[in-house]
């Protein structure tokens, strides 16, 4: 049999699984018809995984043991924004791992986010298998094209759990304009607007005969549909209190109900221009007495709710314009991706900007998918008929003293790209370097995403200044980073992926694998009828009212005390292993790790000179050198000025686990407040 | 570059890629037109695309990594005019590579030269034109800029300038002239 692969997109709401044959591009149906799934993991009692819109209907009914939304989490670092903002929100819980990281509690077990999406995509494996009837082993799995390298690269870890060979990571936005363009022999400049539930991107991009090349990406991962849910849910939340006194939010099932409303209610405004939204006995006043919500949403009066948000999609849409050097005039079209561009709010407000009627004749929802798959297939034939040419859509930045972070690679370079800069080292018989690696648009380092940090050793040893280090950082295809480094004069060489802070390391995704509980994903199919649930209750365009939960699972006291079943795995890393995790305790204050950059280009020597330590800087008192008052050499200067106060401090003094531990406890989100816990030992 | 290279000519390639310039490596002259620029590069990236070797062996692949990165180094350098005339002078003192970080503060450093002035006579009569403009008076910043032209004769900035204050001090003089009845 020929070889196959499939597209994936792995939604934050819906995922979609699509086959490019040479007959044509096929949205492969799951076992009841539908083209899309929900992106929901239900764990059921005695083991059984589901994911789809079935699984979504027990959110009402056992929000403890049903995940949604997890591509909001996945690759981020516990103590981020959007890990708070889950936290208050969601119905799961949202616990801490190893590193920083982000597990989710069920039951008794922890789930690192790569393996719910690991869930989902082994789900859309199984539908295709069965539609296809055999086994499918590699996939494009998309990715919204905002999506940093801790994201891409969890993704990548996620379809490696669930057993697909993932041979590009590809943005959304991307494999939309190749759905859209592809074998249509088109010249043109379009934009792609895509506005998911959790994300928003926009790419611009020149579509040739049989090239697509970015010209430029930019994106909002704090912006979608979802958050137009959220303030319907506000106002009906609001105006409940009002009137009867009671706080809806307060009441978990209420609360769920509220959201399966207002979501529903949302959707209807895409076809109706009002809608009325009840929700009968959704709670009790004190007096007993059982309540109902019941109240009428004009389009125009949503539209007032939101337009916020949609004018927020416009200003990155300024930047990107302004970023591929084009204005809304030199567009040929404008291309619709997500279930949110289905509102006529949104579709007139995008005409409105773009000067012209977006394009409605791809499905929003199966667009994504279909392109990977058309990409997929080009990437399994050796002879391949359209190439895609991406850019980067994050600075890459290398920390300075000073807490600063210098751009080494700009967003929207074209990739695969590679970069080299030159750093010598600090101290006389220096024997490692260290180097930090961010992602984002700040000049300073902490308002970055951190990649992680890098660590040289074993090359030449010599007076300070002496031995020159050749630095490459590169972004291949995938979007993802990796960083070597060289000794110039021996040429001897340590490269590494970008050690993931808060991702998973090899072991760990092995001993996920072996325990096998993707395995355990159960994806019906139309044989197993007597097994089929009944498709996920699609409310009546009116009515919202969900059923009251009938043997409901009391909301998750869960196993705050309970053993966690699954082992913190410690970070990867055999013994004399040059690279060294981000938050292992020990690794952070090394003495003798500062580089200099001896080519520095934008930031005068001065400030150069120490950018391993841009965070230790903040939180030690004790170093009375202040690093910008010193005075800046005329010519970029090979020869360091004086080591510092902390420089001298003996590495034995790094702080232990328990420190660690301690830290982790502390509140606060200055990514300082984590890494420097040594300067607190 | 834009043919299919057999295997040996990959791995030849990609080991004197550090003595080609950015126009050798997208096989172009170095007078290219912008649009020549952009297609040279897609047709190297087709022939170098990492997506387009899937099946050769790692060694190979390794190659065709380093030569594609180059390919959009060499692209992003070029594409931009004021970063490719910064190139361009760099390439004139013997340098085949330039990071894009370099070729940027380059392109900058040349725009301040163009806005300033790059010769010391003309930095300084243009700086005390800036002054005369900001302080309000608009002859002498005229009498000033066309000082400073005389110096560099070739500055597109002073130029432009030189009109535009010209035009505000015609516009200032119709103003005073005293309304007639
Ligand atoms: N007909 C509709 N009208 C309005 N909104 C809709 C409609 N259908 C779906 N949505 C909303 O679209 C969002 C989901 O969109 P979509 O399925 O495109 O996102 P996704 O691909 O899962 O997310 P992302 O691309 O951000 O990862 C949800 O907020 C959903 O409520
Ligand atoms: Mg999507």
């Amino acid at each position: 049999m020929a070889e196959v692969a499939i597209g994936i997109d792995l939604g934050t709401s819906n995922s979609c699984v699509a086959i490019a044959r040479p007959d044509g591009v096929e949205v492969i149906p799951n076992a009841f018809g539908e083209n899309t799934s929900a992106s929901v993991v239900a764990f059921h009692e005695g083991g059984k995984i589901t994911v789809g819109n079935a699984a979504k209907a027990q959110i009402i009914h056992s929000p403890g043991r049903t995940v949604y939304s997890s591509k909001r989490l996945i690759g981020r670092y516990f103590f981020s924004e959007e890990v708070k903002k889950a936290q208050a929100i969601c119905s799961y819980r949202i616990v801490e791992g190893p590193n920083h990281s982000v597990r989710l509690q069920v039951a008794d077990q922890q789930y690192s986010l790569p393996e719910i999406s690991a869930m989902i995509l082994r789900e859309m494996k199984q539908v295709a298998e069965a539609h296809l009837g055999h086994e499918v082993t590699k996939a494009v799995v998309t990715v919204p094209a905002y999506f940093n390298d801790n994201q891409r690269q969890a993704t990548k870890d996620a379809g490696r759990i669930a057993g697909l060979e993932v041979l590009r990571i590809l943005n959304e936005p991307t494999a939309a304009a190749l759905s859209y363009g592809f074998g249509k022999g088109l010249t043109q400049k379009v934009a792609v607007y895509d506005l998911g539930g959790g994300t928003f991107d926009i790419s611009v991009l020149e579509i040739g005969t049989d090239v697509f090349e970015v010209l430029s990406t930019c994106g909002d991962t704090f912006l979608g549909g979802d958050d137009f849910d959220d303030r319907l849910i506000d106002l009906l939340a609001d105006e409940f209190s009002r009137t009867h006194g009671v706080n809806l939010r307060k009441d978990p099932f209420a609360f769920e109900k509220l959201k399966v409303a207002a979501e529903t209610a949302k959707k209807n405004l895409s076809i109706d221009d009002e809608v009325e939204i009840r929700i009968p006995d959704i709670a009790k006043n004190d007096a007993g007495e059982s309540l109902s919500l019941e109240r009428q949403v004009a389009h125009d009066e949503f539209a007032s709710l939101v337009m916020d948000l949609v004018m927020r999609t416009f200003k990155v849409c300024d930047e990107a314009l302004q970023q591929a050097n084009l204005t809304v005039r030199d567009l040929d079209g404008v291309i619709l991706v997500g279930g949110p561009t289905r509102l006529p709010l949104i579709r007139s407000a995008v005409g409105d900007y773009f000067q012209k009627v977006p394009k409605t004749d791809v499905d929003p929802d199966e667009v994504v998918a279909m392109g990977a798959s058309i990409h997929a297939s080009s990437l399994i034939q050796p002879e391949q008929n359209a190439f895609l040419l991406d850019v980067t859509p994050l600075s890459l930045r290398i920390g300075v003293a000073g807490g600063l972070a210098e751009t080494v690679i700009e967003r929207n370079t074209p990739v695969p790209i590679e970069q080299t800069r030159t750093f010598t080292t600090f101290q006389d018989y220096q024997e490692r370097v260290k180097i930090r690696v961010y992602q984002g648009e700040s000049r300073q380092a902490e308002e970055n995403e951190l990649l992680g940090q890098f660590e040289f050793a074993g090359f030449r040893k010599a007076r300070r200044g002496e031995v020159e280090i050749d630095v490459t950082f590169a972004i291949d295809s995938d979007g993802l980073v990796k960083v070597t480094a060289c000794d110039r004069a021996t040429g001897q060489q340590a490269s590494t992926e970008i050690t993931l802070s808060s991702g998973l390391s090899d072991e760990e995704i092995e001993n996920i694998i072996e325990r096998g509980d993707t395995e355990r994903v159960h994806t019906p199919s139309l044989d197993d009828s007597a097994e089929l649930p009944v498709p996920a209750p699609t409310p009546p365009p009116v009515a919202a009212a969900a059923p009251p939960p009938a043997a409901s699972e009391p909301p998750p006291p869960v196993a705050a005390a309970a053993p966690v079943a699954q082992a913190a795995t410690p970070p990867a890393g055999p013994a004399g292993d040059e690279i060294v995790t981000l938050d292992e305790p020990g690794d952070d204050l090394a003495d003798d790790d500062e580089l200099e950059l001896v080519a520095g280009v934008e930031t005068p020597p001065a400030e150069m000179h120490k950018q391993a330590l841009e965070v230790e800087d903040e939180g030690a008192p004790e170093d009375p050198v202040p690093l910008e008052g010193r005075p800046a050499p005329e010519t970029p200067a090979v020869e360091p000025s004086a080591p510092t106060a902390e420089a001298s401090e003996p590495v034995e003094s790094l702080a232990g686990d328990d420190v660690t531990e301690e830290y982790l406890g502390e509140a606060g989100t200055d990514l300082s407040q984590y890494y420097d816990d040594s300067e607190k030992s | 570059m834009s043919d299919v290279l057999a295997p040996t000519e990959i791995l030849a390639l990609a080991n004197i890629l550090d003595e080609l310039d950015y126009y050798q490596v997208l096989h172009i002259r170095p007078d290219a037109s912008a649009s020549a620029v952009r297609s040279a590069f897609h047709q190297s990236s087709r022939a170098f695309h990492p997506d387009s070797n899937r099946h050769l062996d790692a060694d190979h692949r390794q190659a065709i990594g380093r030569i594609s990165k180059r390919i959009t180094e060499a692209y992003t350098v070029l594409r931009d005019p004021r970063r490719r005339r910064a190139y361009d002078e760099a390439l004139r003192g013997g340098r085949t590579r330039m990071q894009i970080a370099e070729a940027e503060a380059g392109a900058r450093q040349q725009a301040t030269d163009e806005l300033e002035g790059k010769t010391p006579n003309g930095r300084r009569y243009s700086a005390m034109a800036r002054t005369d403009v900001a302080r309000g008076d608009l002859a002498a910043a005229v009498r000033n800029l066309q000082t400073a032209l005389t110096f560099e004769p070739a500055n597109a900035h002073f130029k432009t300038k030189l009109q535009e204050l010209k035009g505000q001090l015609e516009e200032e003089r119709r103003k005073k002239r005293p309304a007639p009845f």
